[in-house]
């Protein structure tokens, strides 16, 4: 894995995108991950009797796939700080979820390199499901 | 009807061949999973401290629990776990349509605890064809890898369709 | 014109907020780090491979983003959830709830999350708010948990956001 550098960045530089479809099955093991077998995941009967449409997918793992897009993009020598979303829309199984992040703040603290980014996961119509942020701590080249 | 599967003479040399051994782990959180999903509550597979007072290690693994194999998604076949390795009968080009469990017979000749690591190896036993159906039939040998005793022999069949 | 809701806050629900509950254990271990990192999709062999991790630096397999450990579960205990979703001990007059988003911090100066550690787990209610919004009026509910491990330092905090309405 390729390590990005402190100087490397800039506000507005839009990180490598991370694209996610789950299958049914991923659900699943989602479940078996997260120990969360909530039946809306992966009994459609059930899903509809709560009156939603279908499966839907597990605002956690969508929560776990922004922590992914972060760490692939931090590198091995990038610190993650803080990172969260909030759950603003539903995503389905089969359909493309697009995780992505801006970078929209950097300052050196204490002797550490800070990076703030606004991190979301996005629906085939574009709409931000998960908008959240995180901040990681990257290293320097000097 | 054509066979969907031939057992040639080349199959057979393949009989009691070993495979490259691969790690299982007995952990707490697997050991309880694994309860859970067979709906024990007996507490020997939840509760350490109870499994120690009636004399064991930690708690106990359930019977047919032998460990999980190590995962890496570069080894590790991403549906059922195990890792793609050679023997086995891996090499096989066994027919791909439907997959089914044929059984499993486990002999025990210890008792397997949270916190063990077992090596396990394998070999194909038998291969045989009914109709549109090749039953697989392999047998693992588990041993604790820090004592190298056995603690586990399976013999396990598949049963795949074509 | 214009109604005000009645506050659904009430001195009880006041009295709590700040007040730790009983903590639980978290056990993380190898085989429940690489299930979680197998589940989201993770390539990265720190989060599989217990050599990767030590030449990068880890005492064991790194749990990965996200991961902080598995409750111990016992069916011969009362499960914790009703009571969780609706506070604890105070009931609220909304019958609907969202998960508002979650938060977490990290402290890797102080250590990282690795297989073998125990995590010590506990939560607070941060605080109350109320607010209107297109659904109506809603009462949001703010949880703070903090993860210590067996060294005795803390590793994560997780915020929570719990909007009824």
């Amino acid at each position: 894995m390729s390590q990005v550098f402190f100087e490397d960045v800039a506000e507005g530089l839009e990180i490598p995108e991370l694209k996610k479809n789950c299958s049914t099955q991923q659900l699943v093991l989602w479940a078996a991950g997260s120990g969360d077998f909530y039946q809306i995941h992966y009994d459609k009967d059930f899903a509809q009797g709560t009156g939603l449409p279908g499966l839907i997918v597990h605002g956690a793992l969508k929560h776990a796939f922004l922590g992914q897009l972060v760490h692939d993009w931090m590198g091995p020598k990038g610190e993650l700080r803080k990172f969260g979303c909030s759950y603003r829309g539903m995503d389905y199984p089969n359909e493309d979820i697009r995780c992505r992040g801006v970078v929209t703040k950097k300052y050196t603290e204490n002797g550490k390199n800070f990076v703030e980014l606004d991190i979301w996961t996005e629906n085939p119509a574009g709409k931000k499901t998960s908008p959240g942020t995180a901040t990681v701590a990257l290293p320097s080249k000097n | 009807m054509a066979e969907v599967f031939e057992v040639t003479d080349e199959v057979k040399a393949q009989y009691g061949v070993e495979g490259p051994p691969w790690t299982y782990e007995a952990t707490t959180t697997s050991i309880r999973m694994y309860a859970r999903g067979i709906g024990s509550v007996d507490p020997i597979h939840y509760d350490v401290d109870f499994a120690k007072s009636q004399g064991f290690r930690s708690i106990v693994a359930p019977l047919g629990y032998i460990g999980t194999p190590t995962f890496h998604p570069d080894t590790n076949d991403g549906t059922f776990g195990f890792p793609r390795r050679a023997g086995g009968g891996a090499r096989l080009n066994l027919p791909t349509k439907g997959l089914l469990d044929g059984g499993t017979e486990t002999e025990y000749l210890d008792y397997i605890c949270a916190g063990d690591m077992l090596v396990e190896t394998s070999s194909l036993a038998d291969v045989r064809v009914r109709g549109n159906m090749v039953f697989v039939t392999n047998e693992a040998v588990y041993k604790n890898q820090e004592s190298g005793k056995v603690v586990a022999k399976q013999r396990l069949t598949s049963i795949h369709i074509g | 014109m214009t109604t005000t809701n009645p506050s659904v806050i009430t001195d009880e629900m006041r009295a709590i907020v700040g007040v730790e509950g009983a903590p639980a254990t978290l056990e993380v271990e190898r085989t429940n780090c690489r299930m979680f990192a197998r589940s989201v999709g993770h390539a990265d062999p720190i989060f599989y491979d217990v050599d990767a991790a030590k030449a990068a630096g880890y005492r064991d397999i790194v749990a990965s983003p996200g991961f902080l450990g598995t409750p111990i579960f016992n069916p011969n205990r009362p499960p914790a959830g009703p009571a969780e979703m609706s506070g604890r001990g105070y009931s609220i007059p909304y019958k609907r709830v969202l998960n508002g988003g979650t938060e977490y911090e990290y402290f890797p100066e102080n250590d990282v999350i690795c297989a073998g550690d125990t995590i010590t787990v506990r939560g607070k209610i941060a605080g109350f708010e109320e607010t209107t919004g297109s659904i109506g009026p809603m009462l949001i509910t703010k949880r703070e948990t903090t993860y210590t491990n067996q060294d005795g330092k803390v590793v994560a905090k997780m915020y929570g956001t719990t909007i009824q309405y």
